[in-house]
C-alpha cells in the first residue's frame, strides 16, 4: 500500500480505486455521523460497479470521499495509485481534474451555459490545452446529442441534460466516473437510454464506472453491485473474480 | 466561444447594470471634481501668468487665489520697488471677489498696468478707466451681452462700459484702483503687486534683492509655472482631491463587494459543481476577478464617456468654470475604477474559493 501511495501516474497501477479502513464521521453539533466504517473497496480498471443501499446509508458520502470532495476522518483512498487522504486540499482537487467525473442526480449543468458551453468549461478547467481523442463532436454523437450544442439546459429534457452532464464527465478522459444516482430524476425510458450509455462508455472505452442507483434494473447495468448499509459494505467485494475481457466477449 | 464570466453577467442584467453605473458614477465624481480642482487651478496659473509678470507681492501668509487675500500691502511700496535695480515696471492691484459675476474683479492703475506685457488690449470702444468706469473682456462681454456705453453694476455699485478687452487678461473685470479703494474702504492698501524685471537683469539677483527688501511679504516667481505653482500656497487642494479620490474608490470598491458577495451565495451551488469539476481556488477566485474587471471596465468607461459629456456641458454653459481632464487623469479614473473594484471582489473570491464543495452542492 504504502509503494502505491507513492505512485504518481495511474496507468500502471492495478486498480483504479482502493480504500482502506475507510472512515467518515460527520460532526454536526455535539452529535457524531458515522457515514462511512470501514469500508474496504477496489474497484479494478475498466470496472463497472453499482453501490445500493437504503437511504442515509453512506452512498453519496462514499463517493465524496473517492472523488476528493470530502477528507476521510480515517483510512486512505488509493485513486488510480495515489493516495488522495494524504494530499491537501489544492492536490487532492488536482486530482480530481485529472481523474475523476462526476454525474449528479441533479444534473448539475451550468443553466447560463449551453450544452456546447458546459463542456467546453469542463476543458478550460482541465486546461493545458491538450487535445482530446474525443471531441466534442464525436461524444455528443456517442450519447445522441447531436445538434444540441446550442441549446441551454433548460431547453433540454431531463434525459438530454444527463447525457450532456456525462458527456462533460468523461470528455476530459477521467481514468473513473462517479456517478450519484443518474438516473434518480429521469423516467424509466431516459434512464434506460442513460444506463445504456454508461455501458457503452464502460464497453467501448474502456470507462471505470462507480454508479449508485436505487434501482436494481439500473445495479444490473453493472459488471458488479456493492450492498451497503450504516455505512458498512456488505457484500464481499473479494468473492468476485471479475476480468473486463471475459465480460465484452458476451 | 460560450463564457462563464459574461454568462453570469448577462444573466443579472439589472445588477450588472447598477453595478457598472455606480462604478461609473465613483469615476464621474473622480474625473468631474478632480478636473474642476485641477481646471481652476490651471485657470489661476494660466491667468496669473498672463500678465507676462516676473514676480508678484503678497502680503506675507496669503495664499492662492488672491481673491480671498486682504488689501494689507501698502501702496507706497510700489515707489520703492520702482527704485530697486533690475526692476522695470510694477503695477499695484486691489481685488475683489464679485460674488455674482465672474470671479474675480481687479481695481487697477491702467497706466501702470499697461507697461506689462499682458497688457489690456483694447478690442472695442476707448481705453479709458477713470471714476465709474469699466472695461471687460470679450468673455464676459460675450456671456453677459455688454457692450460700450451700457451701464453695468458691479461690487453694487453701477459702472460704465467704455471698452471691451482682449480675452486673458488675469481676470474678466477691471475697474480704476482708486475707485476700488473706496468701494472697498481701504485707502492706501493694495492686495497685490505685480512686478517686471528689466529684461538684461538676472531674475535671481531681482528675486533676492526683494526677499531682502520684503522679508515678512511672499514673493512668487511668476516667470514660471512649476515656480509659482511650488510657491502658490493650496491649502488642503491635495488632500482635498485625496479625498475626491478615496470617496469614489470607496464607492466602487462597496459596490462590488456587495454586488459579487450576492453573486456567490446565488451561485453557491454553481461553485460547488465548479469544485467537483476539479476547479482550483485559484480558477474560481480568478473568475470572480474577471467578472468584477469586466464590470469595473465597463463601468469606468461609461464613467469617462459622460465625464467628457459633463466638462463640455460645463465649459459651454458656464464659461469661466474650468474643468481640466487629460489623457492621464482619463486613464488614472479608469486604472482607479479596475483597482477598487478587483479589491472589491477579493473577499467574495476568498469565500467562493473557501466554499466547502459537498455542502454547496447540496445548497438549494
Ligand atoms: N454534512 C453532513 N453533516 C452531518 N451528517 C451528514 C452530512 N451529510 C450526510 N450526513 C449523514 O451521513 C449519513 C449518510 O449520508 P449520505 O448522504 O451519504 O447517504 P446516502 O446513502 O447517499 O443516502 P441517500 O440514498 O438518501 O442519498 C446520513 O445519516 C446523513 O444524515
Ligand atoms: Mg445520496
Amino acid at each position: 500500500m504504502g509503494a502505491m501511495g507513492e505512485m504518481k501516474d495511474g496507468a500502471s497501477a492495478a486498480n483504479a480505486i482502493e480504500t482502506v479502513d475507510l472512515e467518515m464521521t460527520y460532526r454536526s453539533g455535539r452529535v457524531d455521523v458515522p457515514a462511512v466504517q470501514g469500508v474496504n473497496l477496489t474497484v479494478r480498471h475498466g470496472e463497472f460497479i453499482a453501490i445500493m443501499g437504503p437511504s442515509g446509508c453512506g452512498k453519496s458520502t462514499l463517493l465524496h470521499l473517492l472523488g476528493g470532495l470530502l477528507q476521510p476522518t480515517a483510512g486512505s483512498i488509493l485513486i488510480d495509485g495515489t493516495d488522495i487522504s494524504k494530499l491537501s486540499d489544492a492536490e487532492r482537487t488536482a486530482v480530481r481534474r485529472r481523474k475523476i467525473g462526476y454525474v449528479f442526480q441533479r444534473f448539475n449543468l451550468f443553466p447560463t451555459l449551453t450544452a456546447k458551453g458546459n463542456i467546453e468549461l469542463a476543458k478550460k478547467i482541465h486546461g493545458n490545452g491538450v487535445s482530446n481523442p474525443n471531441g466534442v463532436g464525436s461524444i455528443f454523437e456517442m450519447l445522441g446529442l447531436k445538434g444540441k450544442f446550442n441549446f441551454r439546459p433548460s431547453e433540454l429534457s431531463g434525459g438530454e441534460q444527463q447525457r450532456v452532464a456525462i458527456a462533460r464527465a468523461v470528455i476530459n478522459r477521467p481514468a473513473i466516473i462517479l456517478a450519484d444516482e443518474p438516473t434518480g430524476s429521469l423516467d424509466s425510458r431516459n434512464s434506460r437510454t442513460v444506463l445504456r450509455m454508461l455501458r457503452d462508455l464502460n464497453k467501448k472505452l474502456g470507462q471505470t464506472i462507480v454508479m449508485i442507483t436505487h434501482d436494481s434494473e439500473a445495479a444490473s447495468t453493472a459488471n458488479r453491485v456493492v450492498e451497503m448499509k450504516d455505512g458498512r459494505i456488505l457484500t464481499p467485494t473479494c468473492g468476485y473474480s471479475y476480468e473486463p475481457e471475459l465480460e465484452r466477449v458476451n | 466561444m460560450e463564457n462563464l464570466v459574461t454568462a453570469n453577467i448577462r444573466s443579472r442584467p439589472t445588477r450588472a447594470f447598477i453595478s457598472i453605473l455606480a462604478v461609473a458614477l465613483g469615476v464621474i465624481l473622480m474625473l468631474v471634481v478632480g478636473g474642476i480642482v485641477s481646471g481652476t487651478l490651471d485657470d489661476y496659473l494660466g491667468r496669473t501668468m498672463a500678465l507676462g509678470s516676473d514676480f508678484i507681492l503678497q502680503p506675507g501668509g496669503s495664499s492662492i487665489l488672491y481673491a480671498f487675500s486682504d488689501a494689507s500691502l501698502n501702496q507706497k511700496l510700489t515707489g520703492v520697488i520702482e527704485e530697486l535695480p533690475g526692476v522695470a515696471a510694477v503695477t499695484p492691484v486691489l481685488s475683489k471677489f464679485h460674488a455674482k459675476g465672474f470671479g474675480l474683479v481687479f481695481g487697477i492703475d491702467m497706466e501702470s498696468y499697461n507697461r506689462f506685457p499682458g497688457r489690456l488690449e483694447i478690442l472695442e470702444g476707448t481705453a479709458s478707466l477713470t471714476g465709474d468706469e469699466v472695461i471687460v473682456d470679450q468673455a464676459y462681454a460675450d456671456a453677459q451681452k455688454v457692450k460700450p456705453g451700457m451701464t453695468i453694476n458691479v461690487l453694487n455699485h453701477d459702472f460704465k462700459v467704455t471698452a471691451i478687452c482682449r480675452p486673458g487678461a488675469v481676470v474678466r473685470v477691471f475697474i480704476p484702483l482708486e475707485t476700488m479703494k473706496v468701494l472697498n474702504g481701504t485707502p492706501d492698501k493694495v492686495t497685490i503687486m505685480f512686478i517686471k524685471a528689466d529684461p538684461k537683469a538676472d531674475l535671481d539677483t531681482v528675486y533676492a534683492t526683494l526677499r531682502d527688501k520684503f522679508p515678512g511679504n511672499s514673493i512668487l516667481r511668476a516667470s514660471d509655472p512649476n515656480l509659482l505653482l511650488a510657491e502658490t500656497r493650496l491649502p488642503g487642494l491635495a488632500e482635498f482631491r485625496m479625498l475626491v479620490v478615496f470617496v469614489s474608490m470607496l464607492l466602487s470598491f462597496m459596490v462590488i463587494l456587495l454586488a459579487m458577495y450576492t453573486t456567490i451565495f446565488e451561485r453557491t451551488r454553481e461553485i460547488g459543481i465548479l469544485k467537483s469539476l476539479g476547479a482550483s481556488q485559484r480558477f474560481i477566485v480568478g473568475m470572480i476577478i474577471q467578472e468584477s474587471v469586466m464590470i469595473c471596465s465597463l463601468g469606468a468607461i461609461l464613467g469617462i464617456a459622460i465625464s467628457e459629456v459633463i466638462r463640455i456641458v460645463i465649459i459651454t454653459r458656464f464659461p469661466t468654470l474650468q474643468v481640466s481632464m487629460t489623457v492621464g487623469d482619463l486613464l488614472r479614473g479608469l486604472i482607479l475604477g479596475l483597482v477598487a473594484g478587483t479589491l472589491g471582489a477579493l473577499y467574495p473570491a476568498y469565500k467562493a474559493a473557501k466554499m466547502d464543495p459537498v455542502k454547496a452542492l447540496s445548497y438549494e
